[in-house]
């Protein structure tokens, strides 16, 4: 979510830290799903320090058959730079798809957004990664 | 909704189908993928599933910070909503029902007792509390005498046997007396007396159903209605109650006499 770890720990220190202070004043989180939504914006928040992506720059490319072997290709971190590299919100949005632990619901609630925009978001994430897997990870049939 | 619109809407879902199947997916997100799975586009579909499969899987590798992992696999890092006690019992609703339930266990409870305290009889004995309630002295035959000479006159004149002042109430004196039938109690005498404007009932003892035995008790046994207290006695198949208006304190001195 912003590409540095050390700047995450602390956005989810900052999220318990506040979780505590809700708990001590008798108003504690309402749900599980509150502390990613603020997990999340702490993150934005974060990242906007730094340097920012521009919004429909990247190359996009239908997914390609062999995809899943270009991605086995990869080294786990690589992906996590990607990732951490999209704009927002298709940053959130495919952090959250990708970990596999949200249902829909879940992820419309985190996000704030409705689920067309979540699949316009995860859909054009798709295929923008293609182009860049095409451009550094060529597969090559044998 | 056109049908082009919940085409639209399959296909949207199926664009963000789960990765891997969860039990709690959505009866229209399970829609969507039935149809992606089925449809003309169930070649691309495979591919997306696989690419996201793939992703997934790479996700899953990315090195976890120690610390953080650590503090996820502690379960109180993150509180959890607890609904207080205090907070429970201060809802208007929990209040309502609390307050309803101690209505009616109070209720329920007072009708146990009062079935435990009751004896035979003790339904006319309120039946009859209610008469000396809205009994005015004009009712009655004047008649100035002590009550316990009374037990003659409701012999001779009314034949009713056994009709005796009990010794703790025999000396009061008389201001009026009746012999009268009620709906439910036959044979009734009602006496008032000069003492605490208070007024002596005797009827007859209720009988058991099964066989039409009467069980005399000797000690006095007390009801209540609507401000009245009732003293109740029963002696050869009759009832003798003082009623006062009062409680049971206000009768007590009269019913310690004898024993003294």
């Amino acid at each position: 979510m912003t590409g540095d770890a050390s700047k995450a720990q602390e956005a989810f220190q900052d999220t318990v830290r506040e979780a505590a202070l809700r708990s001590a004043r008798d108003e504690p989180p309402p749900d599980r799903l509150w502390f990613f939504r603020d997990a999340r914006w702490r993150c934005i928040a974060v990242s906007e320090q730094g340097l920012q992506a521009e919004p429909g720059m990247l190359e996009e490319t239908e997914i390609s058959p062999a995809a899943p072997m270009q991605i086995e290709q990869l080294d786990p971190d690589q992906l996590a730079v990607w990732i951490s590299a999209a704009p927002e919100p298709q940053r959130s949005a495919l952090a959250l798809f990708y970990l596999d632990e949200f249902s829909l619901r879940e992820m419309l609630a985190v996000l704030e957004m409705k689920a067309g925009e979540l699949s316009d978001l995860i859909s054009s994430g798709r295929r923008q990664f293609q182009a860049w897997l095409d451009a550094t990870t060529p597969y090559a049939e044998e | 909704m056109s049908l082009f619109q919940i085409r639209s809407n399959h296909s949207s879902l199926a664009r963000c189908a789960p990765i891997t199947e969860k039990p709690g997916t959505d009866r229209a997100m399970r829609v969507a993928i039935q149809r992606a799975r089925r449809g003309k586009k169930a070649a691309p579909f495979a591919q997306q599933q696989a690419f996201d499969g793939a992703v997934a899987k790479l996700v899953r590798a990315i090195p976890v910070d120690a610390q953080v992992a650590e503090w996820f696999a502690n379960e109180n890092l993150i509180p959890l909503v607890k609904r207080r006690w205090k907070k429970i019992l201060l809802n208007p609703a929990v209040l309502a029902i609390a307050l309803a339930v101690a209505v009616i266990g109070g209720v329920f409870a007072y009708r146990v007792h009062e079935h435990l305290r009751d004896f035979p009889g003790a339904d006319k004995a309120r039946r009859l509390l209610s008469v000396a309630t809205s009994t005015r002295s004009v009712l009655l035959d004047p008649l100035q005498t002590d009550a316990g000479a009374l037990s003659d006159l409701f012999f001779m004149k009314h034949r009713l046997e056994h009709y005796d002042i009990p010794p703790e109430f025999a000396d009061f004196r008389t201001l009026g007396s009746r012999v009268f039938d009620d709906d439910e109690v036959h044979g009734v005498a009602q006496i008032w007396v000069v003492e605490k404007r208070m007024q002596f009932f005797l009827f007859p003892a209720e009988k058991d159903p099964k066989d039409g035995s009467v069980t005399d008790f000797s000690d006095w046994r007390f009801v209540e209605l609507e401000g009245w207290t009732g003293a109740v006695q029963q002696r050869n198949g009759v009832c003798f109650m003082a009623a006062i208006r009062g409680r049971e304190k206000d009768l007590a001195p009269y019913l310690e006499k004898r024993k003294q």
